[in-house]
């Protein structure tokens, strides 16, 4: 672009200039003629602020109620879970169909109530089914197996767990790893000794007519080495007692016998589901 | 049995209380009809020209204790995903943190409503808590579900300070929506309306999960113990 040229551009640009700025100071001047200030805005109800016309909105209604601020779960040392046995079912060596079966599962016990089993573990098994891996009430003690989660029920967590001391004929139960209760014991004979192993109540009896177990029953999943022909398969309770006077001591046909005081006590302390370790 | 019917979901009548309150029945009537079959009983409980009739307070009652019925599902849905410990990554840390917000919805709904809260009841989720996928699916299903059932809802809450508090809930639930739509890789606002859902619809929807199983009964009275003794 020549000189002359630059001459002609500015001539034409100064005039241009004079008006943009004659038509912004005037459209300001009505701005603040027509519009009240941002102040005079908010303390009317249906003001304006910047151009933003506000409707008539009615005042913050208050919820009637705020929930709490979330809280995290805490990190308990003790959580074991359990499983009802929704239907029958082989627990199997390995999770796996071809694997053997180490145990038939029943929905219900001998006592009428669900059949339930201890959760140790889960996995998937090579056809993507999921297993789990569950202590069972079954012979040889201790046992444990591989159930397809399907054959399961809803999960539900205990926090307790109850160490039997057959030596010291003691029961103590923990919550979170801490002793919340402890008695002196009765256990079985010699010739009928209290099984040792790891276990889990498996249901709670009450209201029946017979004194010799006391006002309260355990039922466990421990199983009476000796009495293999006892009815409903010589299970292993942790009950009261008619003879508080023979406690402690050696004096059951393998059962864990409480004073019933005592008994009562754990009843209201420890669920079923909780695990019981015999040593 | 793993089937819900209310019977088994709901032994002490809480849960049919609650529902008669909504439908206008009284508890009597409410229990007569309940030779009715499970789910066309539901879907006439939930019938929503007989809302209408009833005084503010018990209806918004009742809805309270529908929202904590869903806010349950979700509670024990993310605490026990939690507590299973089967998620791996940065998805395990989901359940840990939506389950926080979740129990405090359960905890506010229940301050409010005292004894008038429907109970809790058992669910199986029959593994959808022990797997990484099928819980953000699962997750996914919930939160959507939560939001339009809360929308549903809302229109009939009659108390501003009930609506007001529903409100506050229902966009914390569309937030866990659209968190748990982008964990799955989903959008996560689809379209530029969302639909509510009716009361009798979300209860089906609950009810076809058969995540409600009724409480295993583990105590037995007056069965003569049979142990070794």
């Amino acid at each position: 672009m020549t000189e002359r040229g630059d001459g002609h551009a500015r001539g034409r640009l100064l005039p241009a200039l004079a008006l943009f700025m004659l038509l912004a100071g005037g459209a300001l001047a009505v701005a603040f003629v027509a519009y009240p200030s941002p102040v005079a805005s908010h303390s009317s109800p249906a003001g304006n602020v910047g151009g933003w016309r506000e409707s008539p909105v009615p005042p913050l209604v208050e919820p009637a109620f705020v929930p709490p601020k979330p809280r995290l779960l805490g990190r308990p040392r003790d959580v074991f879970w359990y499983s009802p046995v929704r239907r029958p079912a082989a627990a199997r060596a390995a999770p796996d169909l071809s694997a053997p079966a180490v145990a038939a599962l029943a929905t219900r016990t001998p006592e009428g109530t669900e059949n339930i089993v201890l959760v140790l573990g889960r996995a998937r098994g090579d056809d993507g089914r999921l297993w789990v891996h569950v202590r069972l009430a079954v012979h040889p003690n201790s046992r444990t197996g591989w159930v397809p989660r399907a054959a399961l029920g809803g999960y539900s967590a205990v926090h307790t767990r109850l160490v039997v001391d057959i030596e010291r004929l003691t029961a103590t139960l923990y919550r979170a790893g801490r002793a919340v209760f402890r008695a002196r014991i009765g256990v079985g004979r010699a010739e009928w000794p209290t099984p040792k192993g790891e276990f889990y109540i498996r249901n709670k009896l009450t209201r029946y007519a017979t004194p010799f177990y006391g006002p309260l029953a355990f039922g466990t999943s421990a199983r009476s080495s000796g009495l293999t022909d006892w009815p409903a398969g010589g299970f292993i309770g942790i009950h009261g007692t008619n003879r508080p006077d023979l406690l402690p001591g050696r004096v059951s046909h393998g059962c864990i016998r409480l004073r019933n005081e005592d008994i009562l006590e754990l009843g209201r302390l420890m669920a079923v589901g909780t695990p019981v370790t015999i040593r | 049995m793993d089937d819900l019917t209310l019977h088994e979901v709901d032994e002490d009548g809480a849960i049919r209380e609650a529902f008669a309150a909504v439908s206008g029945n009284t508890r009597a009537e409410f229990l007569g009809k309940m030779v009715v079959g499970g789910s066309a009983l539901l879907a006439a409980l939930t019938a929503p020209g007989a809302a209408q009739a009833l005084p503010p307070a018990r209806r918004d009652v009742a809805i309270l204790n529908y929202a904590l019925s869903l806010e349950y599902l979700q509670a024990a849905f993310y605490t026990e995903t939690e507590r299973v410990g089967g998620l791996s990554g940065a998805i395990a840390r989901v359940p840990r943190q939506v389950g926080a917000v979740e129990r405090a919805h359960v905890a506010a709904i229940q301050k409010v409503l005292g004894h008038g809260a429907v109970k809790k009841p058992a669910f199986n989720f029959r593994g959808v808590t022990e797997q990484q996928a099928p819980f953000l699916r699962t997750a996914v299903a919930f939160e959507d579900l939560a939001v339009a059932a809360y929308k549903g809802a809302a229109a009939g809450i009659r108390s501003p300070g009930f609506l007001a508090a529903a409100l506050s809930i229902h966009s914390v639930e569309a937030r866990h929506a659209a968190w748990m739509r982008y964990l799955i890789g989903i959008r996560p606002a689809a379209s530029p309306f969302d639909e509510p859902k009716p009361q009798g619809e979300v209860r089906n929807i609950v009810a076809s999960t058969h995540f409600i199983v009724s409480k295993p009964r583990m105590t037995a009275r007056r069965k003569a113990p049979r142990y070794t003794g």
